[in-house]
């Protein structure tokens, strides 16, 4: 039984921060209809960010949330305006192509600047004991879990709120209805683009004193990325966050119940079931 | 220009080739520029003709690979059997796989592959007894065979080159043959419109199922080489998305549904990866990402078929 509250604790704590990285990619989808496959890179940036502002300026990593998070939105608003803005006319399968180079370069880029060598950062407090309940818990996933939760609901108010953010809702549903009511289009594009990559590396600097960073560990958790949002559906926000969650769960479980070789496999298997049986996910509300 | 002119040209280039140079590493570049052939020709089959961008086809490519190799290590077959067993077993794997995925479309369709190439890569790594998992495969030695009265000295790579020329020649003639049938047709069409290939009676699932299969027996075919030319194959090796995005890589700079585009596409890959390969290693990587973003914004019809247009342009001039 404490086994598995404990499994069920981590799960979440996990899922929750997948479904960040999820949520990143799909207000991109919603908005523009791409599969941003560079995703995942842009995680490793905030999770190398959080590393070098720690080691370099001794910087808390919790902290320096406030400096990689507008850096990362700004550094998306450039990525569509010069990179991607030409692509997306040309039609899905370009964009993905495209963007499966992109990711292909910055991944790269980043193994010749940094070489390929395992860090990770030890925080003062990163082995406290924490044990509420008799179940233990690392503290840093637990900020890291805390922080994520206020994001995510500062973005749901900002989208639900703010005029911006119902340009953004109104462009996810209909990009032409919203351009003839006086939406540029364009900008809320970018400003979509810009959300989406700091949410990502957001999620990277939250991860990064927990997990082992690298340059090619955007791989690993694109493909994360991917069982979530079609767990949830494509392009919906709350499908994302239960699809985190859930995946969180799943994997928790499954390597203590069934295989922690498997453990990788079980999300694939439930990502082709969810394709083939739901293709709108499991809460019918994406996009097919 | 006589019909056979061109094949021929082309059957003679290959021939030669290897014959200007002494030089084994020259040798084993060309293998590479034909071994990649091969793989942006099996890709562009079902990603360039029938529009479907496969993101998994490195699943065919280790079943080959593990075909030919279990076969002649475990059963003792023959290997060249085992090359052609391990081209018809990726066919038989691409049935369900096809049955399953095209059922979803666009870039639903590209998770998908990536989904059952990831799920196979980890059944490889953990179905030890079959596979010897993270271990991989090693063959120590080849069986003797000769031809023509010759015994065929397998330290050298001319043998090699041969095999995987002739492989290359099939790949296009079969891509050439797909282009110019009903089949070519109709994955044209479904590539274009799929609700429009419906409405005028195409099956449209048969249609792609049978483009991966062809496709996935041309891979199937260059994985079992793979594992004879190198001889040593690991799940991480064989099933790497890494080999999945190459082919991808291969078609698209080539250019997509083009007979010729692939080598091309294959200079261009191999040229890139051995001059930084020596550099800084993944440096070549880089490259990859780059020109597939150049090629993409710039010449979407890749290199050769930018070419082809230009030189219709000239002729109609």
């Amino acid at each position: 039984m404490e086994m598995f509250l404990q499994s069920l604790v981590s799960g979440v704590l996990t899922g929750t921060l997948y479904a960040m990285i999820a949520v990143g990619l799909t207000i991109v989808f919603g908005v523009m209809r791409i599969i941003n496959m560079a995703h995942g890179e842009m995680v490793m940036l905030g999770m190398f960010g959080a590393y070098w502002s720690y080691s370099l300026l001794h910087l808390d990593p919790f902290l320096s949330l406030l400096l990689w998070m507008p850096a990362m939105f700004a550094f998306g608003m450039v990525v569509y305006r010069f990179l991607l803005r030409k692509i997306i006319p040309g039609g899905e399968l370009n964009s993905l192509l495209y963007t499966a180079g992109l990711s292909l370069l910055i991944a790269n880029l980043a193994l010749l600047l940094w070489t390929g060598d395992y860090r990770n950062i030890n925080l003062s407090y990163g082995m406290l004991p924490a044990r509420p309940f008799g179940i233990s818990v690392s503290v840093p996933l637990a900020i890291a879990f805390a922080l994520a939760m206020v994001i995510t609901t500062l973005l749901s108010l900002f989208l639900s709120r703010t005029d911006t953010g119902r340009a953004i809702r109104a462009t996810a549903q209909n990009p032409e209805a919203a351009a003839l009511m006086g939406i540029e289009v364009g900008r809320i594009d970018m400003i979509t683009f810009g959300l989406g990559t700091a949410l990502a590396g957001a999620s990277g600097v939250l991860l990064a004193p927990s997990l082992y960073l690298y340059p090619t560990v955007g791989e690993i958790l694109i493909v994360k990325c991917f069982v979530i949002v079609v767990l949830g559906g494509l392009g919906s926000i709350p499908g994302a966050i239960a699809g985190g969650v859930l995946l969180g769960l799943v994997e928790s479980l499954g390597s203590v119940y069934i295989s922690v070789a498997y453990k990788d496999g079980i999300g694939f298997v439930l990502f082709l079931l969810v394709l083939l049986f739901r293709p709108k996910g499991l809460f019918g509300v994406g996009r097919s | 220009m006589p019909k056979f002119a061109l094949p021929g040209l082309l059957v003679a280039v290959f021939i030669a080739a290897p014959l200007l140079s002494t030089h084994s590493f020259v040798h084993h570049l060309l293998i590479m520029v034909l071994f990649s052939t091969l793989l942006g020709l099996s890709w562009n089959l079902l990603g360039g003709f029938a529009g479907q961008v496969s993101f998994g086809h490195s699943a065919f490519l280790g079943v080959g690979a593990y075909t030919t190799l279990l076969f002649y290590l475990k059963l003792g077959l023959s290997p060249w059997l085992g090359l052609v067993a391990g081209g018809a077993l990726a066919m038989v794997v691409a049935v369900p796989i096809g049955l399953i995925c095209f059922r979803l479309r666009g870039p639903y369709f590209s998770l998908a592959t990536l989904a059952v190439a990831e799920i196979i890569r980890l059944v490889a790594l953990n179905w030890e007894e079959l596979t010897a998992g993270p271990q991989g495969l090693i063959i120590t030695h080849l069986p003797a065979l000769s031809l023509f009265g010759q015994t065929v000295n397998w330290e050298s790579k001319l043998p090699f080159y041969y095999l995987i020329a002739l492989l290359a020649l099939l790949g296009m003639g079969l891509t050439h043959l797909v282009a110019r049938s009903r089949l070519g047709a109709y994955l044209l069409a479904v590539r274009e419109d799929l609700e429009s290939a419906e409405a005028v009676g195409i099956d449209t699932v048969l249609t792609r199922v049978l483009a991966l299969a062809l496709s996935a027996m041309l891979v199937g075919l260059a994985g079992g080489f793979y594992g004879l030319y190198f001889r040593y194959i690991d799940p991480d090796a064989v099933f790497s998305v890494a080999l999945s995005v190459e082919m991808v890589f291969i078609a698209v700079v080539g250019g997509i549904a083009t007979t010729a585009g692939p080598i091309v596409g294959a200079i261009v890959l191999v040229s890139i990866s051995e001059t930084f390969r020596s550099q800084f290693q993944s440096g070549h990587l880089i490259f990859y990402g780059l020109f597939m973003m150049l090629v993409i914004r710039y010449l979407p019809d890749g290199i050769w078929g930018r070419v082809r247009l230009a030189l219709k342009q000239v002729r109609e001039r």
